[in-house]
């Protein structure tokens, strides 16, 4: 048995993002530094073959943040799926620093967590972003959270995760990207139904998996990692609802599809991967939020913020430097 | 000096006439229509490709109003121009057979190497390197079950950010992290024991957002660049010009202001050649298509449906209503709707490492 090991969120601002959140500071929220909905999204993991080494690299695990993030219908990018999330500006960078982060993400995975209870895999993705914008040096620190729920003792699988073309038929694989291709889902059933495979919400788990046997339900999910071995993040909350929500068929083995297929290759090679989960985790007893992960690591390696500096890209008089 | 430019520019472009006739194959350029035509067929055979709207208070009004222009984000950049063998650009320019190579390199005679940013290439080593360690490392944390959370392998930091910078970011950043890390400690470091966060995701791969825009003096698309580094900082100009061929870097490439955002600034490929090049490629295109068709017009019917009548496929199955030209334009050459495939082909050339051309598939 291998324990699960979970490809992290990282999060990739957009530098639009950072327009949009000059204009909002300085004209809506001033001295304001109340929380305001935010909204990313995330697409299916990529890599890439390197031509040189023939190697394939596997691009980021990325959620986005971009110019229309702060506005009510965020315009998402094909094949994508939003996480809602919070932010929160700091007026000063003495402020950012001393912000109650613990507090802050415990606010955050309590709403998660109360979601979950409530059987919704709506907030499953919810994440936190702080900022401080130092619009004056066009420089903005940042740090994004994405909770995580822990499972103790932690998930495994039996062996490796294989591509998903080997547990399903061409045909099969072809009908679940014909379903997500017209409307992106981020978690979803897949059950089979005669030759053919159907796909429904997470919330129906019980009516739609009503006359399926176990062996033959699968839970899937929109993957942002493009790892072979290692599923993406929004899996962990998954699971998280799954040992909450569904804890028997949860304990059986859960059939993991991480769906990696938004785009058909033209060479008929699938992407997406496949494994079978298990674990002994359990919240029934008592039904409390479990421990959670999900600060962002800052390109050390360190739990800390980030700074996107964009003096280069917005300083008029450094541009004027540069274009000559 | 360059703000004046612009505003040139702008007025410039103000006053230039929409382009009304087709005139793609005598001179290369295209009307707004066929820019839209084009851009539909791209964005249906590539789906990495979708139109944007823009800034409302930005919309040209001789494009419809939810196809301002193109984008596609996240095309992985995995070395630098710089650090491509002079070779190698060569090759890559090979679209239109050597005739073309030549007249479109010659254009820019002066291929100084030197004022480019030099400082680079060797990313490429780092990859690999950093794979292993972070495997290794992430597999030695999972059996020391414990133990400080993650700090990978120190990365030789040959990031780009300034050294200036880093230290302010050091300074601000430690005073930060202190606090959160502590409370949160125990939480953290008992989970990232347990489950040790997949680590072979550190990339040192540069990603870019690539946006086409049509631009009405030049009657061209345009090409604008938006680039992240490996830990997905937005790149400075400088950093930019390190993807960009050393003939087209600070030449052909500047930093603009972005034509659907009152504030964003992105490096763009001025349009001033695309013209001409396009029209050569084109017309070389044509003509070894035109020969090849000569070639099979004994042996297969000219009016072949799915026939390589063109080196791309068409549109097959339930997409007739992709093919808006008509299949009337039968007399050899290429039609408009593709002018954004060949397009890309060609910028391929200014930006070699970029993977902006999704369509060799084809």
């Amino acid at each position: 048995m291998t324990i699960v090991q979970f490809s992290p969120f990282t999060s990739l601002v957009e530098p639009g993002f950072w327009h949009s959140l000059t204009d909002l500071k300085i004209d809506v929220l001033k001295l304001a530094d109340h929380s305001v909905p935010v909204t990313a999204s995330y697409t299916a993991g990529r890599s890439i073959v390197d031509r040189e080494t023939g190697n394939e690299i596997a691009l980021g695990c990325n959620v986005t943040v971009g110019a229309d993030s702060f506005t009510d219908k965020p315009h998402i990018p094909t094949h994508s799926v939003l996480a809602p999330g919070t932010f929160k500006n700091y007026n000063t960078i003495e402020e950012f620093k001393a912000a109650d982060k613990t507090s802050l993400f415990n606010e955050l995975t309590d709403e998660i967590w109360e979601s979950i209870t409530k059987g919704s895999t709506e907030k499953l993705s919810k994440f936190l972003v702080i900022t401080f914008a130092d619009l004056k040096k066009y420089k903005y620190y940042y740090w994004f959270a994405f909770p995580a729920f822990v499972a103790k003792p932690a998930w495994e699988t039996d062996g490796e995760w294989r591509n998903a073309s080997e547990e399903f038929s061409k045909e099969n694989l072809t009908a679940i990207h014909m379903v997500l291709h017209s409307s992106p889902r981020a978690f979803f059933l897949v059950r089979p139904s005669g030759s053919t495979l159907e796909v429904g919400a997470v919330e129906d788990f019980d009516s739609f998996f009503d006359e399926v046997p176990a062996e033959k339900r699968t839970i899937a999910f929109l993957d942002p990692s493009a790892l072979p071995n290692n599923p993406g993040w929004p899996l962990r909350n998954l699971l998280a609802y799954l040992a909450h929500r569904h804890p028997s068929y949860a304990a059986s083995g859960i059939r993991v599809l991480a769906w990696r297929d938004t785009e058909l290759s033209s060479d008929g090679h699938w992407k997406s991967r496949f494994g079978v989960v298990t674990g002994s985790f359990s919240v029934q007893d008592t039904g409390a939020k479990p421990g959670t992960v999900g600060w962002e690591k800052n390109p050390q390696g360190k739990l800390g913020p980030r700074v996107a500096d964009l003096a280069p890209m917005m300083d008029p008089t450094r541009l004027a430097d540069q274009a000559v | 000096m360059h703000a004046i430019q612009q505003q040139y520019w702008a007025v410039r472009d103000y006053l230039s006439p929409v382009l009304k006739e087709s005139k793609f194959k005598e001179d290369g350029r295209i009307t707004p229509e066929e820019f839209v035509a084009a851009g539909d067929f791209l964005t249906y055979k590539f789906p990495v490709w979708s139109w944007e709207a823009g800034e409302a208070s930005r919309t040209r009004n001789f494009l419809p109003t939810d196809k301002q222009y193109l984008i596609t984000r996240g095309v992985p950049c995995l070395r630098r121009a710089t650090s491509l063998a002079y070779t190698d650009e060569e090759r890559l320019l090979s679209i239109g057979g050597g005739k073309d190579e030549d007249e479109w390199v010659e254009t820019h005679t002066g291929r100084s190497h030197a004022g480019g940013p030099e400082e680079v290439g060797e990313i490429d080593d780092i990859p690999d390197a950093d794979d292993q360690d972070d495997v290794t490392h992430g597999m030695g944390n999972l059996s020391l079950n414990g133990g400080k959370s993650a700090e990978p392998a120190d990365i030789p930091d040959i990031d780009d950010i300034p050294d200036m910078e880093e230290e302010d970011l050091e300074g601000e950043d430690d005073a930060a992290v202190a606090a959160p890390v502590k409370p949160a400690a125990s939480k953290v470091i008992d989970a990232s024991s347990e489950i040790e966060p997949a680590k072979g995701n550190l990339l040192q791969v540069r990603t870019y957002d690539v946006l086409i825009t049509y631009d009405k003096f030049y009657q061209t698309p345009r090409l604008w660049l938006l680039g992240y580094d490996e830990n997905r900082n937005p790149l400075t100009p400088a950093q930019i010009f390190q993807d960009v061929s050393a003939d087209h870097a600070f030449k052909t490439v500047t930093i603009e202001p972005f034509l659907h955002s009152s504030t964003l600034q992105a490096a763009s490929v001025h349009p001033c050649k695309h013209a001409s090049v396009m029209k050569k490629v084109i017309e070389r295109m044509n003509a070894g298509l035109q020969e090849e068709q000569a070639k099979k017009l004994g042996a297969s019917a000219p009016k072949d449906k799915s026939g390589k009548k063109w080196p791309f496929r068409k549109p097959s199955g339930p997409n007739a209503k992709d093919q808006p030209a008509g299949d009337d334009e039968d007399d050899g050459g290429m039609r408009v709707d593709f002018y954004l495939v060949v397009f890309l082909k060609f910028i391929a050339s200014i930006v070699p490492t970029i993977e902006i051309d999704s369509t060799t598939s084809f």
